[in-house]
């Protein structure tokens, strides 16, 4: 009788951590962020938060209305950063880029990052593999 | 009187310790993943303790000696998750002190610590009396049930802990929200 009980509390708690995780992927993306509301900014990066568990670029972006709006853009950790190709120092204030990815859930001005594009065409893949993010391999763009 | 301690994680904040841990490029992960290890070995044991003082399995083995095999085992993987969870909060103390998560997880572990403490004062002394048994008396079973339930919620609250719901960057949000994470609202960030 009780292990009929055991093997059922163990199978609905089995059948528990299933829905949860097909709610919200194997990662925080589909929690905080909105993979319907991609962003696209042209910007002047700020500061540069080369920290864990996310490192944060924060961009200057001006409005079509002439307003400069300060956004954050989450990207990977350090480790994740680095074997992708930056450094602490690739993102200084001061350099212009694109950036996109998709927007925050909260409508807070934040977003998860996906591909940066320096003025000189380089792209580098901001985000953490395997966040649940959508990615589409754009021509130029990193593999992986 | 949570304001008062904010200015002493500020500080801690800009050590070089702390900048360092935060910054780092393996030390972080490693710690991290650390502490999920050791989350297996403690909740691990707990659990089949638990379960055991539920009366669910191992009904053949003595009470006193599924303690005397697990306990070291539970111990060393707690001295584990204490040290590199501190390790973890001290990477970024303000965020994880004004975290309503990391703050329940604390009130969870102190209610876990005397639910444990009272087993072990309470019921725990008249052991011989139902050593042996297949089910234990009730209050051993409350006992099992009331930790499980706790050590549950421990570790859920700190998995939400990296979720950024109730963030202080996030404003405005209630003032229930604000008074219970410490957070002084001022202009969002962003």
């Amino acid at each position: 009788m009780r292990t009929k009980l055991a093997i059922a509390v163990c199978v609905f708690g089995v059948a528990l951590a299933g829905w949860a995780s097909s709610v919200s992927a194997h990662h925080a993306f589909a929690a905080e962020f909105d993979a319907n509301k991609p962003v696209n900014f042209k910007g002047t990066i700020t500061k540069m938060e080369w920290v864990n568990p996310h490192a944060w670029v924060h961009v200057a972006v001006k409005n079509p209305n002439g307003m400069v709006e300060n956004w954050a853009i989450e990207a990977g950790t350090p480790n994740v950063l680095f074997r992708r190709g930056f450094t602490r120092d690739t993102l200084k204030p001061g350099i212009e880029i694109v950036v996109d990815g998709y927007r925050a859930k909260d409508g807070s001005r934040r977003a998860n990052g996906r591909d940066l594009t320096f003025a000189d065409g380089r792209k580098l893949f901001l985000g953490s593999s395997g966040t649940g993010a959508p990615y589409e391999l754009r021509s130029g763009g990193q593999q992986k | 009187m949570g304001t008062s301690l904010l200015p002493f994680f500020q500080r801690l904040a800009d050590s070089p310790w702390s900048i360092g841990l935060h910054e780092s490029q393996y030390a972080y992960p490693i710690v991290e993943s650390i502490h999920v290890w050791s989350l297996c070995l403690f909740f691990g044991t707990v659990v089949m303790f638990d379960l055991r003082l539920l009366g669910w399995i191992m009904r053949s083995v003595p009470i006193s000696e599924v303690v005397g095999r697990l306990r070291p085992w539970t111990i060393a993987g707690f001295v584990i998750m204490v040290i590199s969870g501190s390790l973890l909060f001290f990477a970024i103390p303000v965020r994880s002190y004004q975290n309503i998560f990391f703050r329940a997880k604390m009130i969870l572990l102190v209610i876990a610590g005397l639910n444990m403490w009272l087993f072990h004062a309470r019921v725990y002394p008249k052991v011989i009396e139902w050593d042996a048994a297949g089910i234990p008396p009730k209050s051993a079973r409350v006992a099992g049930a009331v930790s499980l339930v706790l050590w549950s919620c421990i570790l859920f609250s700190g998995r939400m802990i990296a979720y950024n719901w109730f963030d202080c960057d996030r404003q405005p949000q209630s003032a229930l929200i604000n008074f219970l994470t410490s957070c002084i609202p001022t202009e969002p960030a962003f």
